[in-house]
């Protein structure tokens, strides 16, 4: 229980200390301390769960591996997060883009929406869960709208709303599910419980409740067609929140989802569920690819990545067997590499003060280490060896390409656009003659450098070496699934 | 023919819902939504004295306080203070809306959502009513382009669950509705702050004047 306490407390303390402090210095050190302390109890946590099953704090509170891995996700990203934020506001402040006061509000709203993520993956109450998404929703709406500018509000406006109407329809689900429970005269429902008792479900209810539910979670994942929010929230926060938002928000959302698959597959088997993920991955990865090949923003271009790959996991769960397991490290990669790509494109931002990639040039000249980050990155998310996006990928195909040939073989395609599609904006940015107006002077600031680079180093050090804990945690999720 | 007050409370919010489709009025909309919340709130209320169930009357309380007093001042504070006049456009003409709404009104009825409505046998109209609601209020949130609308009818989605939940044995308990009843506070609250700043860039609130998301 401390170390859920530490886990969850240390940022909603550090958030605490940010609304009431005014002294600039502790709001960003105080909050990098707690995103530490926090990954630090999530290691401790992490080799728990691991090696002794499922760990209950109380009955609200229940990691199993499942949730772990999101825990491992959020707090590592987090962590990246805020240390990046502490460069990257600094030097908005320094251009009177912001004032001091909004970094306040900043760290305020940023540990309340880490907080509500750790949160989310630790409650064992669905319902809990649930009150957990939209409290990530309340709680980074303000972050999406962070500038004031009519284009960041709309969008925040477009976020709250649909997201809202989404989680509404997965609150409806999620009591559909709870019919169950409610027959077995439980009072208090958890995970467990709506498992073991998931032979009471109605195989129709199960039906509908899935479908209102993969509605709901799924627009929070990004999945398309429900996906309409997500480029425009993605691309107008700022960059340390659009990384948590691509990086994080999206995982947790699919957690849900996940969640709810394996009791539905209890009910009406795992068919139902695996037809309508293939079907919804494949349309996401199908309209992310057109959008990257004729994007003309390269925020919006990795925030339709994210689609994509939410689309390539969904794939991954609706083939089951090995690519589920496929899915989930594909979950941990993807959060690496698009947390890098959002806190490499900050550099970018900071230095060109435009998110057009026409008017992007010569990166790997103006911005050196930046440069071999992004296009790391962009390597990494095209799916190219040895990093391990690639073998993700290969996995899933491989696993589908027997009982689904025509889904591959789009899959395939698809792919093949967006990989053009990002060799030609990413060659378009790294090389060329820097425009003139362009200050390079931003790298001299090593919070801009260690966030990205560590991320790097992670997602290097994990596709060619997967630690003990990390192999039981995906292994011991993906035989739920 | 004995009316039941739960069944008469759920008429009064499924009318409550089709009623918001033909407003063109702000006040006009808060009124429905406030009734229908006092509507939610008698439902809960009058469970929790079945039951002899103190705590839940306290939820019924909390739900009063904060879906008929709170949002609907909240409305009206954002309202007064920008003098937002009523966006009734909609991307269905009104022949269309009433003919969806019409579809809308007998979709529970159909066989694929039998189950639902088979949940409590015992309620099957009430629980029918409840979802048409449901249904009929998801359509109001995605037809309508004002700002306003669209707050007010995802609060009624979520009165139209509650609705739901009351007669398929679904409530949950007293302290998970309660966390449901603070979660949808704090969203008020948020929601229109976030109109009122999109009121000062904008001029409006209506979604369908919002153009700056064009790349």
């Amino acid at each position: 229980m401390i170390t859920l306490s530490i886990l969850i407390g240390a940022p909603a303390l550090a958030s605490i200390i940010s609304l009431f402090s005014s002294r600039l210095h502790l709001v960003k050190y105080a909050s990098l301390a707690a995103a530490a302390i926090s990954t630090i109890a999530t290691l401790f946590l992490a080799s728990r769960v691991a090696f002794s099953g499922t760990v209950t704090l109380s009955s609200f509170f229940a990691i199993d591996a499942l949730g772990m891995l999101g825990i491992l996700i959020t707090s590592v990203v987090g962590l990246a997060a805020i240390s990046y934020s502490i460069g990257y506001l600094h030097n908005e402040v320094n251009k009177h883009i912001i004032g001091p006061r909004r970094v306040r509000q900043y760290f305020v709203l940023l540990n309340l929406f880490l907080a509500a993520m750790l949160f989310a993956c630790a409650a064992a109450n669905p319902i809990m869960m649930w009150l957990a998404i939209e409290a990530t929703t309340l709680s980074s709406a303000f972050l999406v709208s962070f500038y004031h500018k009519p284009s960041s509000t709309e969008a925040a406006w477009k976020y709250l709303l649909i997201n809202s109407l989404g989680l509404l329809l997965g609150f409806f689900g999620t009591l559909l599910y709870l019919s169950a429970a409610s027959l077995s005269g439980e009072n208090f429902i958890t995970w467990q419980t709506l498992l073991t008792h998931a032979s009471l479900l109605n195989p129709d209810i199960a039906r509908l409740a899935f479908v209102f539910m993969l509605i709901g979670y799924g627009t929070k994942v990004g999945l398309a067609p429900m996906h309409t929010w997500l480029p425009d929230a993605h691309s107008k926060a700022p960059v340390p929140i659009s990384a948590m938002l691509s990086g994080v928000l999206l995982n947790i959302a699919l957690i849900a989802v996940l969640r709810f698959k394996t009791i539905t597959d209890t009910v009406v088997g795992a068919n139902f569920s695996q037809h309508i993920l293939i079907v919804l991955g494949l349309l996401s990865i199908i309209i992310a690819a057109g959008m990257i090949l004729i994007q003309k923003n390269y925020k919006r271009m990795l925030a339709y990545s994210s689609i994509e790959n939410m689309g390539i996991m969904a794939l991954g769960f609706g083939f089951g067997g090995a690519a589920s397991l496929a899915a989930l490290l594909h979950m941990i990669y993807h959060s690496l590499t698009k947390s890098l790509l959002f806190l490499s494109a900050g550099n970018i931002f900071l230095t060109y003060s435009s998110t057009k990639i026409a008017q992007v040039r010569g990166v790997l000249t103006t911005l050196p280490v930046t440069g071999i980050l992004f296009f790391a990155g962009i390597l990494a998310i095209s799916g190219l060896p040895p990093f391990g996006i690639f073998f993700t990928k290969l996995a899933i195909l491989f696993t589908g390409s027997d009982a689904h040939p025509y889904a591959v073989a789009i899959a395939l395609l698809a792919f093949a656009v967006i990989f053009i599609g990002f060799l030609r904006h990413t060659t378009n940015m790294l090389f060329g003659e820097p425009p003139a107006n362009v200050v390079p002077n931003i790298e001299s600031d090593r919070w801009l450098l260690v966030a990205p680079a560590t991320l790097l180093l992670i997602l290097a050090v994990l596709s060619i070496h997967m630690p003990a804990t990390l192999a039981v945690l995906l292994t011991t999720a993906s035989a739920t699934l | 023919m004995f009316l039941s007050l739960p069944y008469l409370l759920v008429t009064i919010l499924f009318f409550a819902t089709v009623c918001m489709h033909g407003t063109r009025k702000n006040a006009a909309l808060v009124f429905l939504y406030a009734l229908q919340s006092t509507a939610v709130a008698l439902l809960l209320a009058h469970g929790a004295i079945a039951d002899h169930s103190a705590i839940i009357l306290a939820v019924a309380v909390f739900a009063f306080i904060v879906k008929v007093m709170l949002a609907p001042n909240f409305f009206e504070r954002l309202i007064r203070k920008h003098r937002i006049t009523f966006s009734a456009r909609t991307y269905l003409g009104l022949p269309l809306t009433a003919i969806v709404v019409a579809v809308l009104v007998i979709l529970p009825s159909l066989h694929a959502f039998a189950p639902l409505t088979a949940i409590a046998p015992a309620h099957t109209a009430e629980t029918s009513l409840a979802l048409a609601a449901f249904f009929i209020s998801c359509f109001f949130v995605t037809n309508r382009q004002g700002g306003i609308s669209q707050m007010i009818g995802l609060l009624s989605i979520e009165n139209s669950i509650v609705a739901f939940a009351l007669f398929a044995g679904l409530e949950q308990s007293a302290m998970l509705q309660i966390g449901i009843m603070f979660d949808i506070a704090l969203w008020v609250i948020i929601a229109t702050l976030l109109a009122s700043l999109a009121y000062e860039q904008f001029g409006t609130l209506d979604t369908g004047s919002m153009k700056h998301l064009t790349e």
